[in-house]
């Protein structure tokens, strides 16, 4: 696991993207969210918990995700389950191709194409 | 969106706090499972995904943030602080809400009272509405009536108004229970159409209504229905009998209509071809209605045309008369305007103290609360953030203020349209149904709130440029909210003081006056005399009447405990009188070509002396003046020093309509009107040398005149059964009914002077009460130096007076133009009546003083060792 220093802070507005994003795969839990987020990102980001639960609680407010409360796979409890809603997909959509731009954006500054 | 919004509003989808908690514990769980998993103690995984997760509790609220309507939450936190600090200073809040509401609540009833008086006919369409007045510059405002022939000019020339004519009637009404007077008036039969009266039941009168020789209809008002049927819908279409004629009830008028007096009983007229020649007997009350979209304006100019031509037709009755077409709110304003220009100046400065007095407080309030302002400022809250903290407490004091000026302008009116005199109520129709004008409130409450926040915002604008250190060095000690402070805060006390002596100037103008009319003789005597209304059946003859009459007057002799019983016409101090226009033989026509007018009265032989009325010269009317005796006519020593100032007036003609009478006495002055009204020429006549079916009965008693009451009635009733005597009172009752207006009209200046004075003198105690604490310490200094308590006393004192002296000089300036106001409602007073300012002055400076007195002899009994210590 690398130190809290290796870490990256997450860009602003990025969370509710990421969180979209890992929805597409299918439902799934706050937990489960965050662990893939830190998986598939190699641990280098972690999110908050402080942050992924008021972000969650925010999208569920704005409608682009919907949660429900279902059995886990493997345990006898319930837990609560996040999918995204059609709101979500568009959102997501619109989100990751501003994305895209910001990122082709910086890129050109940071290492800019040789000049021919 | 919208639906989004929505859901935001309703919190609609907002999760359970049981929710959140569950969601959060759940992600614990799975955390510390997974970290089980690689083969941690399951305790330990336990604190570690605690720990790696944080502060539950703050997750939890942030969870929470994201459902709440944050600014909402805001102002009830921002409500809460502001209630908490009203709470902890009880004597500011009390003081500012108490200040504030009697503010409101007196400006607001008297400012109701002035809009009741301008609103002649509040339940009619005010501004379609228009009055035809007829006068001449030598009667002013007295006559405004029109004769019959101008009504019908009126009713058939002008082509943009509707006219209608109404005239009094006295009808008694015949009941199982006996004959009980009422108060009607004679109306044009489209009169209810043209004014768009609602009726409670029934409807108008029916076509043709008003014809010679048609069927007789009448139409009743709601409080009569009220009080004689109880409000029994049977009433309709049944017959009653008014005088000595079944008329046919056809309708009854919804509750607040009132028109053009209050009235029981309203029958239609119509001008016949034979008043309508008639020019000289003006008592039509005319009204119109405008037509379409026509103007008061445009109806005036056509009534200026009519004017033109019954001066051509008729010179001799119509020559310098003017006919108008005016707005319908002249119609009580004539007499009254000035009472409702005074109310609202009264109300508006009432309100203005009661402004200034809580800026005052207000003021005072940030000198103590600078530091805590600084100390938050200091702390990084925003400007903004405090500015809201302070409006939200401004707001929550107006509010309870406002609340507080709502209950007592209701309670306020309420006192008011209770105490109303009745005569004066009967004059003005508003009155009835007087109640608070909410926007007259609202506008109240704004400006209240509007103060208030003004003051409520000073501390922010100031608090930013407050020099942190040099508050925070103070240590806690406030000082006076710098010089400025203090000196804006002695302006506002000047101020209010100013304006205290102000209304207390014009209370005391009215007492005066008040005083000088009930204590002014009218000439007419007031003790042990009983006077009421006597209604005869109209239709019978005058013989009849005459029969009456002389029957009544033997049977009223020789009783018991009556001294000497006479009808006359009208009543002194009832503010009612017959006019009549009178001729002298061989005088020279006055300069404008009108005769002479003046009270006329017929009386039977007794009536002068059951009033009170000395005979000065030759005889008074006496048992010789019967029908076809010789005509005579006793006139008032004004009219004899008036007419023949050389003497001899007795003995000289009168021509009164066709008929010579001669003067054959010469009585006392009586101020039929009032003292408060100018004296006029007066006749004596006999009743049963000119008979009328109505009267007014005087019974001068021996005992209290109360006493009699049913002896006299007994006495009526077995003389004619079918008479109705009605507003039997004593003479003292009639003077007070008369000066009612007056009364209550000083009345409510004094409360409202009291009201403000309190208001000022807590101003100023106030305000030198908290420059003594301030200077506790500059005290004990001059106290250690030597200073005797006298010095210091004299020291504060003098504070004090020269802010009450210069409020009373500023005051007075105000007070000598308010005054000018009252003139025309002052009794031998002079609205500059230097008695008057000199005793408000003085009574003003003694009060503010007293009130200095207290915090000044505190501040000399200050212990120097204390107030250095300190």
């Amino acid at each position: 696991m690398p130190s809290s220093d290796d870490r990256l802070e997450l860009l602003q507005g990025t969370l509710d993207m990421l969180i979209l994003k890992t929805l597409l795969f299918g439902p799934t839990h706050g937990h489960g969210i965050a662990s893939h987020i830190r998986r598939t990102t190699g641990e280098t980001l972690v999110v908050e918990h402080g942050s992924l639960y008021p972000a969650l609680h925010r999208l569920q407010r704005d409608g682009y995700i919907a949660a429900k409360w279902d059995k886990a796979p493997d345990k006898n409890r319930e837990l609560k389950y996040y999918r995204l809603t059609a709101a979500g997909r568009r959102r997501l959509a619109h989100q990751e191709s501003r994305w895209n731009e910001l990122v082709r954006a910086i890129g050109c500054v940071m290492t800019p194409a040789p000049e021919v | 969106m919208l639906r989004r919004i929505i859901a935001r509003l309703t919190r609609r989808g907002s999760p359970s706090d049981a929710d959140i908690e569950r969601g959060l514990r759940d992600h614990l769980e799975l955390e510390a499972d997974s970290l089980g998993k690689k083969d941690v103690p399951e305790q330990t995984a336990r604190l570690a995904a605690r720990r790696q997760f944080g502060n539950l509790s703050t997750a939890r609220e942030s969870v929470r943030d994201v459902w709440r309507w944050t600014w909402l939450e805001h102002l009830e936190q921002d409500m809460r602080h502001g209630w908490r600090a009203m709470i902890r200073s009880p004597a500011y809040s009390v003081a500012l809400i108490a200040t504030i509401g009697i503010g409101i609540g007196a400006s607001t009833t008297v400012y109701t009272l002035a809009r009741a008086i301008h609103t002649p006919f509040p339940a009619l369409p005010q501004n379609k509405l228009v009055w035809i007045t007829y006068g001449n510059a030598r009667c002013g405002v007295d006559c405004t009536e029109l004769s019959p022939a101008a009504f019908a000019a009126v009713q058939q020339r002008a082509s943009s108004i509707t006219a209608i004519g109404t005239y009094n009637w006295t009808a008694a009404l015949r009941g199982a229970e006996g004959s009980e007077p009422t108060r009607g008036f004679m109306v044009s039969p489209t009169t209810w159409e043209a004014i768009e009266a609602p009726f409670a039941a029934g409807r108008g009168f029916p076509n043709g209504a008003g014809d010679a020789g048609g069927a007789t209809y009448v139409v009743l008002s709601y409080e009569f229905w009220q009080r004689r049927f109880h409000g029994s819908r049977g009433v309709i279409d049944s017959v009653i009998t008014l005088g000595e004629q079944p008329r046919t009830v056809v309708g009854v008028l919804a509750k607040d209509v009132v028109f053009p007096m209050v009235a029981d009983v309203y029958a239609p007229f119509r001008v016949t071809a034979h008043d309508a020649n008639d020019h000289a007997s003006r008592y039509l009350a005319v009204f119109a209605r405008l037509n379409g979209d026509a103007t008061v304006d445009r109806a005036a100019a056509e009534v200026r045309t009519i004017n033109a031509q019954l001066i051509r037709e008729s010179p001799k009755t119509d020559s310098g008369w003017v006919l108008r077409a005016r707005p319908i709110a002249d119609y009580h304003t004539d007499d009254v305007v000035s009472l409702e220009a005074i109310a609202g100046v009264a109300a508006l400065l009432v309100f203005v103290a009661a402004c200034l007095s809580a800026a005052n407080l207000a003021l005072a309030r940030l000198s103590t609360r600078r530091h805590e302002l600084a100390l938050r400022a200091a702390l990084g809250v925003g400007r903004w953030r405090l500015a809201r903290h302070l409006l939200t407490e401004a707001g929550l004091l107006s509010f309870a203020a406002g609340a507080l000026g709502a209950v007592l302008a209701r309670w306020g009116v309420r006192m008011m349209r209770d105490a109303i005199p009745a005569n004066f109520a009967a004059f003005v129709p508003g009155w009835a149904r007087m109640r608070i004008d909410p926007h007259i409130l609202l506008f109240a409450l704004a400006a209240a709130l509007l103060a208030m926040l003004t003051f409520a915002l000073l501390p922010v604008l100031r608090a930013t440029r407050i020099d942190l250190s040099s508050v925070l060095a103070e240590g806690g000690r406030t000082n006076a909210g710098g010089r400025y402070g203090t000196r804006m805060r002695a302006t506002l006390v000047v101020l209010e003081v100013s304006i205290a002596l102000v209304l207390l100037t014009g209370a005391t103008l009215f007492m005066r006056s008040v005083r000088n009319m009930i204590g002014g003789d009218a000439g007419v005597r007031l003790d042990h005399v009983l006077v009421m209304d006597v209604t005869l059946p109209p239709r019978a003859s005058d013989s009849s009447h005459i029969d009456f009459i002389r029957r009544l007057d033997v049977g009223l002799r020789d009783v018991p405990g009556i001294r000497a019983a006479g009808m006359g016409t009208s009543t002194p101090l009832s503010n009612n009188f017959g006019g009549i226009a009178f001729d002298v033989p061989g005088r020279a026509p006055q300069p404008n070509g009108q005769p002479l007018t003046g009270i006329g009265q017929q009386v039977t032989p007794s009536y002068l002396q059951a009033t009170g009325v000395r005979i000065e010269a030759g005889r008074g009317i006496d048992d010789r003046d019967v029908a076809g005796a010789q005509r005579v006519v006793v006139i008032n020593r004004f009219m004899a020093d008036a007419l023949w100032p050389q003497g001899g007036a007795v003995g000289r003609l009168v021509k009164i309509g066709d008929s010579t009478w001669s003067v054959v006495g010469i009585a006392s002055n009586v101020h039929h009107g009032g003292v408060d009204e100018e004296m006029r020429y007066t006749m004596y006549r006999s009743l049963y040398q000119s008979p009328r079916n109505f009267g007014v009965l005087a019974v001068w008693t021996s005992a209290d005149p109360d006493s009699m009451r049913d002896v006299v009635r007994g006495i009526v009733a077995r003389t004619d059964p079918s008479v109705a005597v009605g507003n039997m009172m004593s003479m003292h009752a009639m003077q007070a009914r008369h000066v009612s207006p007056f009364t209550m009209m000083a009345g409510m200046m004094s409360l409202l002077a009291i009201v403000t004075m309190t208001i000022a003198t807590v101003g100023l105690y106030g305000l030198i009460a908290y420059s003594v604490a301030q200077r506790t310490r500059e005290i004990g200094v001059r106290i250690a130096l030597g200073a005797s308590p006298r010095n210091i006393l004299g020291h504060v004192g003098s504070g004090a007076l020269r802010l009450t002296a210069v409020g009373i000089v500023f005051g007075l300036a105000g007070a000598a133009v308010f005054a000018r106001l009252l003139t025309s409602m002052l009794y031998r007073v002079s609205p500059s009546d230097p008695g008057t300012y000199v005793e408000v002055s003085l009574g003003l400076l003694i009060v503010a003083l007293t009130a200095a007195w207290v915090p000044s002899w505190r501040a000399a009994r200050v212990d120097p060792t204390v107030a250095l210590r300190d």
